[in-house]
């Protein structure tokens, strides 16, 4: 039974890590990397609500309510920077430990409930996985990981082109026509059910490092956007093999275990990637003439 | 001054742009006609790019409108490519020469419909068009300033548009790219097309184009630029600090200091 379990929890932490490895990489080249933090924490307050409606987590209400909330936040940042006039970072940082707060209170006065307690929503419970109810032959937060994984990639795979561009150059998009909004906000949609789903398994803080680690260790390695992505799943898998080695070894927590080979992958990228340090040196020097704007000139707004 | 012009490509109607409260654009109102270069000049802060990008819909008007060929923008969007400032974008993005340059055809194509041979082909000749055939696969991220600015107009390019609006293309660029941008902008004007630059330095814009918008805030005067490049009108859009620029310039040049805007 051990390989067994050994096989639905590695299978489980590296469909994690793929799905929030790929919706990372646009939001590190959309510098929101952060906007993943303030998801991931705001999603709480919506599962414990969920929760104590439908007494699952697993329904997919449960998952499209909670998703909804961490939605709703990126709204509230947007707004309270946009039309409150607070800095960006101030707005997330406001509006998510706030919803985190009022998901703390949630979990905390449920205190002792044997499905969602403190331990398993900071740190998830990778290591019970294999004990889990079966959905289709697989256990259940595995089917469910496998389901977004393909909702995922399939809307990355329509709706790429769009993507990209609104990334790129989001002046340029709105100029041609399209909606800015639309594209953010989808992504953000991803992002929030991939978080929900993932939260179990992982953990609120550990989900951060899966959206923002392969992505960046992506960025060390290549230049093109396609290949980015292709790393980044390649490392989520390797860090999801690896954690469990280690975990195993150290008789450690699973996912905190992938964290940290997550990490060990990037110092590597870093150190020996054709984008890491190597490169610092060799980069064009700045001189910052570039800007200088006339004496007396009055500054741009 | 105001000229009347007779089926303007671009008209600007009452236009009022504020920002945080304070005025950006003051009641802009100014017509073009088909197949002029238009350079659009005034001292830094006067309102130049808001002026695109309100066009654009870019950025929230307080009132008036921008019209297009007659039409509200959403109506044209295809026949008017815009050429946003090359520091809007962060270059370091994986993306090459040829991918920024099919971009130009998403808005033919839709995002959804596959990007045809055709499409490959007329991104290719535009990026030949700029002088950038070598580099088409070359990372953006590794390209020089001026290149990456060539990058951006091939992507105008590729909208096949009628009226081009572009927001400093000649800022910071060498020598190379000030020439080939100067002539295809020449070329697109011959071939009957519209386009309206930002330019930020007075002395060459003289020499660049056709026609002249002053602008500070309000509207001083647009038209031909022998009507308009006068020092009463430039005084008006300048102010006081026409003077101190002119003598600022006089002073670098003379102790070779390296100034670019």
């Amino acid at each position: 039974m051990i390989g067994s379990d050994a096989f639905w929890i590695v299978l489980t932490g590296a469909l994690v890590a793929v799905a929030s490895g790929l919706l990372g990489s646009f939001l590190l080249l959309r510098r929101m990397a952060l906007i993943g933090d303030a998801i991931s924490h705001a999603v709480l307050p919506g599962i414990v609500l969920a929760f104590l409606f439908s007494g699952n987590l697993h329904s997919l209400p449960t998952v499209l309510g909670a998703a909804a909330v961490g939605l709703l936040s990126t709204i509230g940042i947007e707004a309270l920077h946009r039309r409150g006039g607070l800095p960006g970072d101030a707005s997330m940082g406001l509006v998510f430990t706030f919803l985190f707060a009022v998901g703390v209170i949630g979990v905390s006065s449920l205190g002792g409930n044997a499905d969602l307690d403190q331990e398993c929503v900071l740190y998830g419970e990778l290591a019970f996985i294999g004990f889990e109810e079966r959905l289709l032959g697989m256990p259940t937060s595995t089917t469910i990981l496998l389901a977004n994984l393909l909702l995922v990639l399939g809307v990355l795979g329509v709706g790429y082109r769009g993507l990209f561009l609104t990334t790129f150059d989001a002046g340029y998009a709105a100029a041609i026509g399209i909606s800015t909004a639309f594209w953010h906000y989808l992504l953000m949609g991803l992002v929030s059910v991939t978080t929900v789903v993932s939260f179990e398994a992982v953990g609120a803080i550990l989900v951060v490092a899966f959206l923002i680690g392969p992505a960046a260790i992506g960025h060390l390695l290549t230049d093109k956007l396609p290949w980015l992505l292709t790393w980044a799943a390649v490392s989520g898998v390797f860090a999801s093999l690896g954690g469990y080695a280690l975990a195993a070894l150290l008789d450690a927590n699973v996912a905190g275990a992938m964290t940290a080979v997550l990490g060990f992958e990037f110092l590597l990228a870093f150190l020996f990637g054709p984008y890491g340090w190597s490169t610092w040196r060799r980069r064009r020097p700045q001189t910052g003439l570039e800007k200088l704007r006339p004496l007396g000139a009055p500054v741009k707004p | 001054m105001t000229t009347a012009i007779a089926d303007p490509v671009l008209e600007v109607h009452d236009l009022t742009v504020t920002y945080r409260q304070k005025p950006a654009l003051w009641d802009i109102d100014f017509g073009i006609p088909q197949g002029v270069l238009v350079g659009v000049v005034g001292p830094n802060g006067a309102g130049k790019s808001t002026l695109i990008k309100a066009i654009m819909d870019l950025v929230p008007t307080a009132s008036g409108y921008a019209n297009c060929f007659g039409q509200s923008l959403d109506e044209v969007r295809q026949r008017v490519s815009y050429v946003p400032q090359r520091e809007s974008v962060d270059w370091d993005f994986p993306a090459s020469a040829l991918d920024v340059v099919l971009m130009g055809r998403y808005g033919k194509r839709g995002l959804f419909r596959r990007l045809s041979n055709r499409d490959r082909r007329v991104a290719r000749e535009c990026l030949r068009t700029v002088g950038l055939e070598a580099f088409a696969d070359r990372q953006i991220a590794q390209l020089s300033g001026g290149q990456q600015q060539r990058v951006f107009l091939a992507r105008a390019l590729a909208q096949e548009a009628d009226l081009y609006l572009m927001d400093e293309p000649f800022a910071g660029v060498d020598a190379a790219t000030e020439r080939t941008t100067l002539e295809l902008l020449g070329e697109l004007r011959d071939q009957g097309k519209t386009i309206v630059v930002v330019h930020h330095d007075l002395q060459t814009a003289a020499e660049y184009f056709d026609w002249i918008v002053l602008l500070n805030t309000r509207l001083v005067a647009y038209g031909p630029k022998a009507e308009v490049f006068t020092p009463e009108l430039l005084q008006e859009t300048y102010g006081g600090s026409l003077t101190l620029l002119a003598n600022v310039s006089e002073l670098a040049r003379k102790q070779n200091l390296p100034v670019r805007e």
